[in-house]
C-alpha cells in the first residue's frame, strides 16, 4: 500500500553518510589554543608614530601626475606604557605611551632611565601617548614600524611650526597695515586703531596685535600616504608638514577623513566607503617590526583618479 | 578528485598568500638593493633617496644634462627640443633656467610660436617626457656653438625679442 500522506510530512533525509562531500573536506581542523586575530572595526582608534620629518621631494603616480611628498621616518619608535585610567563617572581612558629617537643614558634623567627600564626600551628622547580603543592595547616594547599606515589612506601629522620671533600685524595677522604715500607717516606697516573710544575705554583682551608668532603645535590633516618603505622605515605623505627638517612629528590616522568617515559609514550601511578607496584594511593594533619583515619593503599608492588627466575627452 | 582540485584552486586564490594583505591595488616595485644602516638613524638619506628614486634611465639624465659640473651638463641659452607623450609631442626652445632639486629637477623652454612668446617648464623626472636633444649648446664663443652666457638664468629674454631671434638666427644658419 502506497503511504502518500506520510511521504508530504516527513522531509526525505539520506540515510548514508556524508563521506566524500566538498564540506566536510573543505573544513579544517580548527586548533584549541588559537586566539581571534584581532582586527581593525571602525569604532576602533589605532595608535599614533613619532617619526621625524626629513625633507621635501616629487613623486609622480602611475597616471603620471606630479605630487609634492614629504619624507618622514619613523627613528625606533616602540611601545613603553599602556595607559587605563578609570575614573568614578566618566568614560574610562586608554592610552598608547610610545617614544621614538634613542638617547645616551648619560643625557638621560634617573626618573626616564627608570621609565625606560621598566618597558625595557633604551632611553628615547620624545615620549607622547595616543588616545586609543580598549582594543587597541599594544604589548610594551613593540617597535612600530612604517608599515603600520598604508598607502591610500589619510593621516593627520602634528609637529612645532617654524618659529618667526616677534612678528608684526601684517604678518602675524594679515592686517592692511597703511598707504604707502599720501600723508602717511612713518606708521606704514602699523596696526592702526586698538579701539573705539570712551565707551568701552579699553582694549578687548585678545586684540590681535603683534607678538610671537611661530613655535605652535599645528596639526596638518588628511594628508593622503603615498608611498611606504619597510626597509627604511620611511613614510611618504602629499603635501607639507610643518615644522623644519629632522623634527619629531607625530602621525595619526585622519580623525576627519579615516575615523569619522569609518564611523559614519558603517552606521549608514555604506559598507565600501568605510575605508579610503584602494584600502582594504589596517594593520591592527599596530604595524610592527616583525609585520614589516613579511610584506614587501616598498609599497605606492596608486593614483585615486577614475580617467587619466593627461588623456583627452572625447 | 574534481573536489580536491577545487579545494586547491580556492586555496591558491586565499588572501593569506597575497602580498599585500592591506591594498589589494597598490603597486608593489621590485624589492631595491638593501640599504646601509646608517640611512634608517636619517643620516644621508635624502642624498640617498634623490639617487635611487627615479629610474635608472631619469637618474643618467639628472647626473649628465642636469650635474652641475659635467662635461656635458645643459648650459642657459642652449636650444633644446623635448619630445613628450602627449600633447604637444614636440617643443623646442631655449634654455631659460633649471631648477635642480634631485628628483624634482625641472627646465623652462622659451620659444615664439605666431609671435606669441611660449614657456613651457618640464620636468626631468616626469614619464611623460621621453626624450631630450641639444639643437645647439651655449658653452662657445658663438656661432655653431652658441655664445657662453653670463647667467644662470635667463629671464631678461622675456623682455628682449631681438636678443630671442638672435638665439634663434645661429641655429638656422
Amino acid at each position: 500500500m502506497i503511504r502518500i500522506w506520510s511521504s508530504n510530512a516527513r522531509p526525505s533525509v539520506s540515510r548514508c553518510r556524508n563521506l566524500h562531500s566538498t564540506v566536510s573536506a573543505n573544513a579544517e581542523v580548527v586548533p584549541k589554543s588559537k586566539k581571534p586575530v584581532p582586527k581593525w572595526t571602525p569604532s576602533s582608534l589605532r595608535t599614533g608614530v613619532i617619526a621625524r620629518k626629513r625633507g621635501m621631494t616629487a613623486m609622480w603616480d602611475d597616471q603620471g601626475a606630479r605630487h609634492p611628498v614629504t619624507v618622514l621616518q619613523l627613528e625606533n619608535c616602540q611601545v613603553t606604557a599602556n595607559i587605563m585610567t578609570h575614573r568614578k563617572g566618566t568614560t574610562p581612558y586608554h592610552a598608547v605611551q610610545v617614544a621614538a629617537s634613542d638617547k645616551s643614558v648619560k643625557n638621560t634623567t634617573l626618573t626616564m632611565l627608570g621609565h625606560f627600564k621598566k618597558a625595557g626600551v633604551q632611553p628615547k628622547r620624545i615620549v607622547k601617548e595616543f588616545p586609543v580603543t580598549p582594543d587597541a592595547h599594544i604589548p610594551i616594547g613593540t617597535t612600530l614600524s612604517a608599515v603600520h599606515f598604508v598607502p591610500g589612506q589619510y593621516v593627520d601629522v602634528i609637529a612645532k611650526s617654524i618659529g618667526k620671533g616677534f612678528q608684526g600685524g601684517m604678518k602675524r595677522w594679515g592686517f592692511k597695515g597703511l598707504r604707502a604715500s599720501h600723508g602717511v607717516s612713518v606708521s606704514h606697516r602699523s596696526s592702526g586703531s586698538t579701539g573705539q573710544h570712551q565707551d568701552p575705554g579699553r582694549v578687548w583682551p585678545g586684540k590681535k596685535m603683534a607678538g610671537r608668532m611661530g613655535g605652535d603645535r599645528i596639526t596638518a590633516q588628511n594628508l593622503r600616504v603615498v608611498r611606504v618603505d619597510g626597509s627604511l622605515d620611511l613614510v611618504f605623505v602629499k603635501g607639507c608638514v610643518p615644522g623644519v627638517d629632522d623634527a619629531h612629528v607625530l602621525i595619526k590616522d585622519a580623525k576627519k577623513l579615516l575615523v569619522h568617515t569609518a564611523r559614519h559609514n558603517h552606521a549608514k550601511a555604506l559598507f565600501e566607503k568605510v575605508l579610503p578607496k584602494g584600502v582594504d584594511d589596517l594593520p591592527f593594533p599596530a604595524g610592527t617590526k616583525e609585520l614589516a619583515e613579511k610584506l614587501p619593503p616598498v609599497i605606492i599608492a596608486p593614483s585615486i583618479r577614475v580617467s587619466n588627466p593627461f588623456v583627452p575627452r572625447e | 578528485m574534481l573536489s580536491g582540485l577545487c579545494r586547491g584552486l580556492a586555496r591558491s586564490m586565499s588572501t593569506a598568500t597575497a602580498p599585500y594583505p592591506f591594498s589589494k591595488v597598490a603597486i608593489i616595485p621590485p624589492a631595491p638593493a638593501a640599504p646601509p644602516a646608517a640611512l634608517r638613524q636619517g643620516k644621508g638619506l635624502m642624498p640617498y633617496l634623490q639617487r635611487t628614486l627615479p629610474s635608472p634611465e631619469k637618474q643618467k639624465l639628472l647626473d649628465t644634462l642636469f650635474s652641475r659640473r659635467h662635461p656635458d651638463r645643459l648650459l642657459p641659452g642652449s636650444v633644446l627640443t623635448v619630445i613628450l607623450n602627449h600633447a604637444p609631442t614636440t617643443f623646442s626652445g631655449v634654455l631659460l633656467s633649471i631648477r635642480r632639486r634631485g628628483p624634482d629637477t625641472s627646465f623652462v623652454l622659451r620659444n615664439v610660436i605666431n609671435r606669441t612668446g611660449v614657456e613651457m617648464q618640464f620636468f626631468v623626472s616626469s614619464p611623460h617626457v621621453k626624450e631630450i636633444k641639444v639643437v645647439q649648446g651655449a658653452g662657445g664663443s658663438g656661432g655653431k656653438q652658441g655664445r657662453r652666457m653670463r647667467r644662470a638664468k635667463l629671464f631678461y629674454l622675456r623682455d628682449s625679442p631681438e636678443k630671442m631671434s638672435a638665439i634663434s638666427a645661429g641655429i638656422k644658419n
